[in-house]
């Protein structure tokens, strides 16, 4: 990774410390979910909706409980005997832990099957059937505002997160929640504005495709339960599995040990309650392991549409902005709502605009259900304000980078919600995406049929706020070190991240360093590892943890009149007369917060920004409209990378990611909801004959003041940039515009046969 | 999966007697068989395995002859096949990925008939035939001739595909093009095969429609006349107009004619590039 003229002085942070676990991995030691048997254990298989909305009659289980080998069939009914109000959700209680009453997309789970033996259940599920009364079902997320089909005929907010306490829902409606923002006076800025500019994108729905499918398996006794899950948020699971119960949350435990990929999927509550209650009824261990095909009907990312409305001086400078965004969430909210306004808040871009206006909306339709994927909406909102600042751009004849620095939102200034920018290196990462493009230069535009073009975006996020991160770091009597919290590593390297902190605080190689994973009864409160948080939350905590540790051990020093160079062992051994016991440093780390009023609007959105540009260099085969993309730029501000090759990896992994979702990933429904793809080999994702020829990574100098040692999340700053930079060198390469995604080869061949056409 | 009987006869006709009982299959590379099986499409009660038969030779003595057993990886790695049939090498490059490649058979990639796979297409065009052997003895039939449409073709339950034969290139010139529209190693969109022997052109379009189709209009048009730049158009038209082509994930009808389009001259210019 390129980064110019940064030092360190620091001996663990900034160091590329090969991943702690890469030993264990690559020796196929590493422990997943996947690979766990318990003795007497059953399997589970779940039998799903053929329908996308109707009212079940009834569901015909004997044949299948009839099959040798079936231990037991069960369905909402048997459910709701042992949890009376079967429901979950991080937003809402809307999800029945199976279906109840009703369903609400093709592939939602309706009964389980549950066997010894896996190949029995499988054969068994395929006896199952039933009787729905079809009801009419709504898909588009626009339509699903004023459509007669209501997906949820009560809204049940669930009021566990802070962010989310506000939410009530439309009831009668599909709207599940619409934030609102309203700063200066769009409206009227837009009367007076000397050019406007108004256009419309949309988004696809697709999915994660973790290489390892959401698995969940729980063992209980008559007072206790241990759920061992692909989790990325275990203390959530552990709340919302006691809430259904009723029971303390110290009588159950929930254990992650490393997930094969989450990017948002394995997040809040996924398969933990159904195996909790199953293993209940039954009284024995039971596990589900979903398939890869089973995925496509868990949890997606949300389609989008988004109505974006700009008024421009005559100077240049963008003076007003309207945007109005619907997101599809599918059956049921997930965290929909809160993509809905985190993301919402930023909807204008980063640029400096006085006059904004926002109307954000989470719809419920009847598709698989919508939720958090590497960018949290973001990549959704990107894709429309950086197309439309280059539609703006072209038709002002203003160079697209000029345009974009006569605007920038800068260091300082009020971002929409009036939350001043700080540590937001958003200039910075344009002038180096302008730098690394070559831009001033004369670009090479190809010959017919293959047509060269070349394209920028950039986009910015602010982490999700209030969140909390509590860790504590263990000193050993032999001076070694344990670091307790609750992040998942899932990939994104956080084991190492978290060694890192702490052997730099107490000046120890982070590769001595051992990070206890997840486990309830053992690794303290996490919110979740998600949007891109851990490294910042958890990373504070664990610094904090770590100086903890250090200072009850300086404080037993002198308690014990040692010198302050005396050896650990020195201390155990004067304190307890041998060399035993431990120095327990703990912390929590929660950032303030102020929560927007009824305008949208606060001082205090968002502990710290990401901000990330892409530049890519392409070609299109004018006669195919398949595009090849050449060269790849992601430059983003990272503040200091704790560990400068994973932050490579993550930018340039999630780059390759958002590449999928941009150029011909997409779950695609007929118009009875059925999904016509929902497997590998109809739903392709990136291979490596995909990738560009060239890929540049670069952080830029920049430090998170309030992060732990300057640094802050990386997970899904590569993503912001790609679709729209990949738009925008389509129309330098061939002039056509796309506002759909993805930009598969027919919809760039039809955008030129319509303009050639108009010729 | 539903659970099944694995057979591993030693003999060819202990391999069919085994077919010919209820409910069999064969399993080669197994690459489809076991995607189908897992997804429910395919529930046999017994797979009979073909890999003790001794079908996997590769001998080229003017002509080519594969075994059915061949894997597409030692196909592709022939020194023989590269030197005397290199459109097949180069076709067999980005058939699906090496990890496939290393496992599938020639035979199970005949005998599979779905038609986005690369070598139905090619070896129609080679002028292949494919030696198949049953109850009642050996026949012998074009390579064309074993796909009756999509996922179909035209063995009895019993018969086995035993070696293709491929005759020799002489002054022919072959090519070997598809197109994808996902990801580069999505199955085709269309693929399309071109053989050129003098002022003949034999077409064969697989992918786009059912089963690999010989453009007998685009043929006529182009025989003697592939240095014509409009006679290159129209073949390409009438190639577009004569292919039934249904709408599909890959792409709308009306865009993978254009593919076609385009394909067939592209693929006429690969068999035409001097070097190889």
């Amino acid at each position: 990774m390129k980064r110019a003229g940064q030092s360190t002085e620091t001996p663990q942070v900034g160091r590329s410390v090969p991943r702690l676990e890469s030993w264990l991995k690559v020796t196929g030691r590493a422990e997943y979910v996947h690979n766990l048997r318990l003795p007497g254990m059953l399997y589970g298989k779940i039998w799903r909706s053929t329908l996308a909305h109707g009212r079940i009659k009834r569901i015909d289980v004997a044949a299948a409980q009839a099959v040798g080998g079936v231990h037991r069939v069960v369905t909402g009914d048997d459910i709701r005997k042992l949890v009376p109000e079967p429901y979950y959700g991080p937003a809402f209680h809307d999800q029945p832990i199976l279906a109840i009453d009703k369903v609400r997309y093709v592939g939602e789970p309706v009964a389980v099957v549950l066997a010894s033996d896996p190949h029995v259940a499988e054969e068994a599920a395929h006896l199952i059937t039933a009787e729905y009364e079809e009801l009419a079902a709504v898909y588009d997320e626009v339509e699903a505002v004023s459509s007669k089909a209501i997906v949820h005929e009560a809204l049940k907010p669930a009021g566990t997160f802070p962010d989310l306490k506000h939410l009530k829902g439309r009831a009668q409606t599909n709207v599940a929640l619409d934030f609102h923002l309203r700063r200066g006076d769009a409206p009227a800025a837009l009367a007076k504005a000397e050019h406007v500019f108004e256009h419309r994108f949309r988004t696809q729905q697709v999915m994660h495709t973790p290489l390892e499918p959401l698995v969940s398996a729980a063992e209980s006794t008559e007072s206790s339960l241990t759920i061992h899950t692909a989790s990325q948020s275990p203390s959530f699971v552990r709340m919302e599995i006691a809430r259904l119960l009723g029971w303390p949350e110290n009588r159950v435990r929930v254990r992650v040990p490393f997930l094969g990929g989450g990017f948002g999927a394995k997040l809040y509550i996924k398969l933990e309650a159904l195996v909790s209650v199953l293993s209940l009824i039954t009284k024995k261990p039971v596990k589900i392991s979903l398939t890869m095909e089973e995925q496509f009907f868990t949890i997606t990312k949300h389609a989008s549409t988004f109505r974006i409305k700009s008024g421009v001086s005559r100077e240049g400078r963008i003076v007003a902005r309207e945007c109005e965004v619907w997101w599809n969430g599918g059956a049921y909210a997930d965290i929909g709502p809160r993509v809905t306004q985190k993301s919402g808040f930023t909807a204008p871009g980063p640029y400096d605009i006085d006059n904004v206006l926002v109307d954000s909306y989470a719809l419920y339709t009847n598709l698989p259900p919508a939720g958090a994927l590497r960018g949290f909406g973001i990549p959704q909102l990107v894709w429309a304000y950086e197309g439309h600042t280059d539609m703006m751009a072209r038709s002002l004849g203003i160079d697209p980078i000029e345009f974009r620095r006569k605007n920038l939102l800068r260091e300082g200034r009020p971002q929409a919600t009036g939350t001043v920018l700080r540590d937001a290196a958003i200039e910075k990462v344009l002038d180096r995406l302008a730098a690394l493009m070559d831009w001033q230069k004369p670009f090479e535009r190809g010959t017919s049929p293959v047509k060269r073009g070349r394209g920028i975006a950039i986009g910015f996020k602010a982490c999700v706020s209030p969140t909390t991160s509590l860790a504590a770091v263990n000193i050993n009597a032999d001076g070694s070190c344990t670091v307790y919290c609750s992040t998942a590593d899932m990939g994104q390297g956080s084991d190492t991240a978290m060694a890192q902190i702490a052997g730099e605080v107490l000046n120890m190689a982070a590769e001595s360093v051992t990070v206890v994973h997840s486990d309830t009864d053992v690794t303290p409160y996490d919110m979740a590892t998600l949007g891109s948080r851990s490294l910042f939350h958890m990373g504070n905590a664990v610094k904090l943890a770590a100086e903890d540790a250090k200072r009850k051990l300086e404080s037993l020093r002198e308690e014990l009149k040692l010198p302050a160079d005396a050896e650990v062992g020195e201390v155990f051994k004067k304190k307890y007369g041998i060399q035993q016991g431990s120095v327990v440093g703990t912390a929590s780390y929660v950032p303030s917060y102020k929560s927007p009023d009824q305008n949208g609007l606060t001082d205090n959105a968002t502990p710290f920004w990401m901000v990330g540009g892409t530049g890519v260099e392409l070609e299109v085969d004018t006669e195919t409209g398949r595009v090849r993309i050449t060269r790849l730029v992601n430059v983003a501000d990272v503040g200091t990378p704790i560990n400068p090759r994973i932050v490579e990896t993550q930018l340039s992994g999630a780059a390759i990611m958002q590449l999928g979702f941009s150029l011909f990933e997409k779950m695609q429904f007929d118009g009875s909801g059925q999904l016509r793809n929902a497997s590998f080999a109809e739903y392709k994702i990136p291979g490596l004959l995909d990738l560009p020829a060239e890929i540049v990574n670069e952080a830029v100098v920049a430090e998170q003041r309030n992060g732990p040692f300057g640094g802050k999340g990386v997970g899904e700053t590569g993503t912001f940039g790609v679709s729209p930079a990949i738009a925008n060198a389509i129309d330098d390469a061939v002039g056509v515009r796309l506002t759909s995604l993805p930009m598969n080869p027919e919809a760039v061949f039809n955008a030129i046969s319509a303009v050639a056409g108009q010729k | 999966m539903s659970p099944f009987e694995l057979a591993e006869p030693a003999s060819l006709p202990e391999a069919i007697a085994l077919l010919g009982t209820e409910n069999a299959r064969p399993l080669s590379g197994g690459t489809a068989l076991m995607l189908m099986m897992k997804a429910g499409v395919l529930r046999p009660a017994r797979l009979v395995s073909l890999r003790k038969l001794k079908l996997d030779e590769i001998r080229a003595d003017g002509e080519l002859r594969v075994g059915a057993m061949a894997s597409l990886r030692a196909l592709e790695r022939s020194a023989r096949v590269k030197a005397g049939w290199p459109a097949i090498t180069r076709a067999l490059r980005t058939l699906s990925n090496v990890r496939v490649r290393n496992v599938a058979t020639v035979g199970g990639a005949l005998a599979h008939a779905d038609p986005h796979m690369d070598l139905p297409p090619l070896f129609t065009a080679l002028g292949a035939r494919a030696t198949i052997a049953g109850p009642a003895g050996e026949r012998s039939v074009p390579v064309g001739a074993l796909y009756a449409g999509y996922l179909e073709n035209t063995l009895a339950r019993d018969e086995l595909i035993t070696h293709v034969t491929i005759p020799p290139m002489g002054r022919r010139r072959a090519a070997y093009l598809k197109c994808t529209t996902r990801s580069a190693d999505d199955w085709p969109a269309v693929g399309i095969a071109v053989v050129i022997d003098g002022d003949d052109v034999r077409i064969v379009l697989g992918a786009a429609t059912d089963r690999p189709t010989r453009l007998a209009a685009a043929e006529k048009i182009l025989k003697g006349k592939l240095d014509d730049p409009r006679a290159l158009e129209e073949a390409a038209q009438a190639a577009a107009e004569e292919a039934v082509i249904e709408s599909d994930l890959h792409g709308s009808a009306a865009y993978k004619k254009q593919l076609v389009r385009v394909y067939l001259q592209r693929t006429l210019d690969e068999a035409r590039r001097p070097i190889h």
